[in-house]
């Protein structure tokens, strides 16, 4: 084993004995997420969208089995491509009526549309017209739009919300207007010139019996037919789709309008788990207390002065280089360790995610770690004494922080402070970790330059205290 | 005693407008235990960071086994063993971890350095606290401790400043017997201190350092006889005293002392025996005042030690 090796191993088993240090590295960041977690509410952290979000429980049982071939799928279907597709609305699927009931109640929903088992039977039976033509038929038409209720669908209310549910229901209807309709008049259309329709209409017309030794039944009705197909020429009758009745290009399938609602752990202990806040806090306290090392580091270097130990390491036969470096590499060890243990917790604990590209923490973390490491060092090189490191240190580690925007979100600074900020390598780490846990598509090439700038921030504070460093 | 270990040459060490050494000239010898007296803020420190590759001296040269000292050789540096003054363990590692780590500095490795690490335990009886935290140690123990650092890897010359400091009666004279036992093993010694009876007792070669400069440098035999001894006298009645006393042999000076009498006298016991011979009955008190270093350093600097 090198000496490098054994003054690694030896500081190593050091950190380990010395409980200050877990608790600054590990203990005080988990414990102000957690905090700040159970303080700050749903809206904290997240993202203005500027969709609007339908929640919907769907029980839809299904169509009846002599349903034809329209629809292709379910009704519920139906409606929820058009509010997707058409309206580019994001709905978010809630598993069941219960926990609808309970985000409702708890207000973190406004409303939730719920299709009941028997929505696209019934929709299936909207009709405009009657026995004998439809079977059973439905008018789910009224003064206001859609009679829900007809339908098989039911909104869940929170009465302390009542514009957002308005425009949740207004919206609603607007798409079951567009999805009833055109399957009401197609039906219809598809009826005009068939037996049926031709002897209504002789009831009507008895004269029209007059014509049938000139001109076939079947032919006058078709003529019928397409007499008001050319009329109506913009327009398609027996389209059975908004698009199609409107003679327009059919929507854009838009998957990534669809979301599930995943239920956080807000019973135990109100934490909230997956919440958006902790996309930001989780990284936040990550970062700054990454930058804390200065303390362990500091320490660590005073210690050593202070136990007359540095005067042994110098008297042996050993270089300069060997005993910076020995004391260096455990605490670039402790720093990923710590980094990669809050990440996990965060994941474990609080529900973070990470995001789509998890792998590509691992770079953000180590630069990161090694721009601590630098800048550690450079204080225990100019700090003599422990409250040199704890004065010096805090302050540094604090307001490197204030600058960065690691203790608010840096969506909240302002364009000028933001650009400021990047001065503090807390910015560019926390510019990655936003890239990678808060862009559904994270652009690489600045997580990339990110860690390229922390790498950089390593080097110069490395350089720096290797020049200040004084070991004697 | 003749293959030079160290040779000290004119060495000068100034910080800013401090001048910490003036000239030292020492030679120490292979297999000596060197005394090195002085005040607090005399320079030893100083001199033993400069024979220890610590600093270096701002003129003049020191030689340590044949070799400059400021040539930060690996295989001189494994020669030297070191402990200061400041207890220089970890307290959050344990004796033994201590002792393993610091035998790694200097190469050791596997059976051999748990073997030594083994004996130097045995050796400052701490054996039985071998697996606790130093911390956790009386200031004794960790001096013994901090010694027994200090030669686990084996060096050949051992430099030891002030390694007393600050512990009791018991574990000082633990320090002593070890320090001789290094020594009668074969290891060279250089040993500082300002308690003068320290180095009377281990040194047979002292040095006299104040103000940076060496006073003397001798046995400490031909140091005593900087300052000889006294003896005080006095006599129930009779005249002529001062005459008789002055023809006894050995006696190089009679001085009128209150009621009796100060002689100097080259040999103390030969002349207790010659004056109570030569003064019979009359003789009421013999009061000997034997040679000390602190009159030695008294003589030399016209101050005393511990001032």
């Amino acid at each position: 084993m090198t000496p490098t090796l054994t003054i690694a191993l030896k500081d190593l088993r050091l950190l380990l004995r010395d409980p200050r240090s877990a608790v600054i590295l590990l203990v005080m960041p988990l414990l102000l997420i957690l905090v700040l977690g159970l303080a700050l509410g749903d809206a904290f952290g997240a993202k203005p969208d500027d969709r609007i979000r339908i929640s919907v429980v769907n029980l839809d049982a299904g169509l009846p089995s002599d349903h034809g071939p329209f629809p292709p799928g379910t009704w519920s279907e139906q409606v929820l491509a058009d509010l997707t597709d058409t309206a580019d609305i994001r709905v978010e699927n809630i598993r069941t009526e219960e926990e609808a009931l309970q985000l409702v109640r708890r207000g973190d929903r406004s409303a939730v549309v719920v299709f009941g088992p028997k929505f696209s039977e019934y929709a299936h039976r909207c009709s405009f017209v009657d026995e004998p033509f439809k079977k059973d038929p439905i008018n789910p038409l009224f003064r206001d739009g859609v009679q829900t209720s007809a339908l098989d669908v039911k909104f869940l209310v929170n009465p302390t919300q009542p514009v957002a549910a308005s425009v949740i229901q207004q919206v609603v209807q607007v798409t079951l207007l567009r999805v009833v309709i055109p399957w009401m008049i197609g039906q219809a259309f598809d009826m005009i010139g068939t037996d049926p329709f031709m002897e209504r209409m002789e009831k009507h017309i008895p004269e029209l019996k007059l014509a049938y030794p000139f001109v076939s039944k079947k032919k006058l009705g078709k003529g019928i037919q397409d007499g008001i197909s050319a009329f109506f020429s913009q327009y398609s009758f027996r389209a059975k789709t908004w698009a199609g009745l409107t003679k327009s290009e059919p929507p854009v399938p838009r998957a990534e309008n669809r979301t599930a609602y995943e239920a956080g752990d807000s019973g135990v202990f109100g934490l909230n788990r997956g919440a958006a806040r902790y996309q930001i806090l989780v990284p936040s306290y990550t970062v700054t207390f990454a930058f804390f090392l200065v303390l362990t580091v500091g320490w660590l270097f005073v210690a050593e002065r202070r136990h007359g130990t540095l005067v042994r390491l110098r008297a042996a036969p050993l270089d300069r280089w060997q005993i910076l470096l020995g004391k260096l590499i455990p605490c670039l060890a402790v720093s990923l360790f710590q980094g990669f243990f809050l990440l996990v917790c965060g994941k474990l604990v609080f529900g973070m995610s990470w995001g789509p590209e998890p792998w590509l923490i691992v770079p953000v973390v180590a630069s990161t770690s090694f721009a601590a490491v630098g800048l550690a060092t450079l204080v225990a090189g100019v700090a003599r004494t422990e409250t040199q490191v704890a004065v010096y240190g805090t302050m540094l580690v604090l307001v490197l922080a204030g600058v960065s925007g690691s203790l608010m979100p840096r969506d909240l600074m302002p364009e000028q402070m933001r650009q400021i900020s990047l001065v503090t390598p807390h910015a560019w780490a926390l510019e990655a970790y936003s890239q990678l846990l808060g862009n559904p598509e994270p652009q690489t090439d600045l997580v990339w330059k990110s860690c390229g700038v922390l790498t950089a921030f390593g080097a110069a504070f490395s350089l720096l205290a290797w020049w200040r460093m004084r070991l004697d | 005693m003749t293959d030079a270990v160290l040779v000290a040459s004119g060495v000068h060490k100034q910080y800013g407008s401090t001048l910490a050494l003036r000239g030292v000239d020492l030679t120490v010898h292979r297999g000596e235990l060197f005394g090195l007296l002085g005040p607090n803020g005399a320079g030893k420190t100083t001199f033993m960071s400069i024979l220890a590759g610590l600093a270096e001296p701002s003129a003049g040269s020191v030689t340590l086994f044949g070799v400059g000292s400021g040539s930060r050789d690996r295989d001189l540096r494994k020669k030297i063993g070191l402990a200061t003054q400041d207890l220089a363990v970890y307290p959050e590692l344990t004796a033994r971890e201590n002792l393993e780590f610091f035998g790694r500095m200097y190469g050791m490795r596997g059976v051999a350095l748990r073997d030594r690490v083994a004996e130097m335990l045995a050796a400052v009886e701490l054996t039985d606290r071998a697996d606790d935290r130093a911390g956790t140690f009386s200031g004794g123990m960790k001096r013994r401790l901090n010694l027994a650092v200090a030669v686990v890897h084996g060096p050949e010359l051992l430099l030891l400043d002030e390694p007393t400091t600050g512990v009791d009666p018991q574990s000082r004279n633990h320090i002593f017997e070890r320090v001789k036992a290094l020594n009668a093993a074969g290891m060279t010694v250089v040993y500082t201190s300002h308690y003068m009876e320290e180095v009377q007792t281990l040194c047979p070669r002292i040095a006299v350092l104040d103000g940076g400069k060496v006073l003397a440098c001798d046995t400490l035999g031909n140091l005593l006889k900087l300052r000889p001894a006294k003896l005080r006298v006095r006599f129930s009645g009779g005249d002529g005293w001062a005459g008789r006393l002055a023809a006894i042999p050995g006696v190089t000076a009679v001085s009128p002392d209150g009621d009796g009498f100060e002689l100097r006298v080259d040999d103390l016991p030969t002349a207790c025996a010659r004056v109570a011979v030569a003064t019979g009955e009359s003789l009421v008190a013999l009061d000997p005042d034997p040679p000390t270093l602190e009159r030695v350093f008294l003589h030399l600097t016209g101050k005393a030690l511990r001032d």
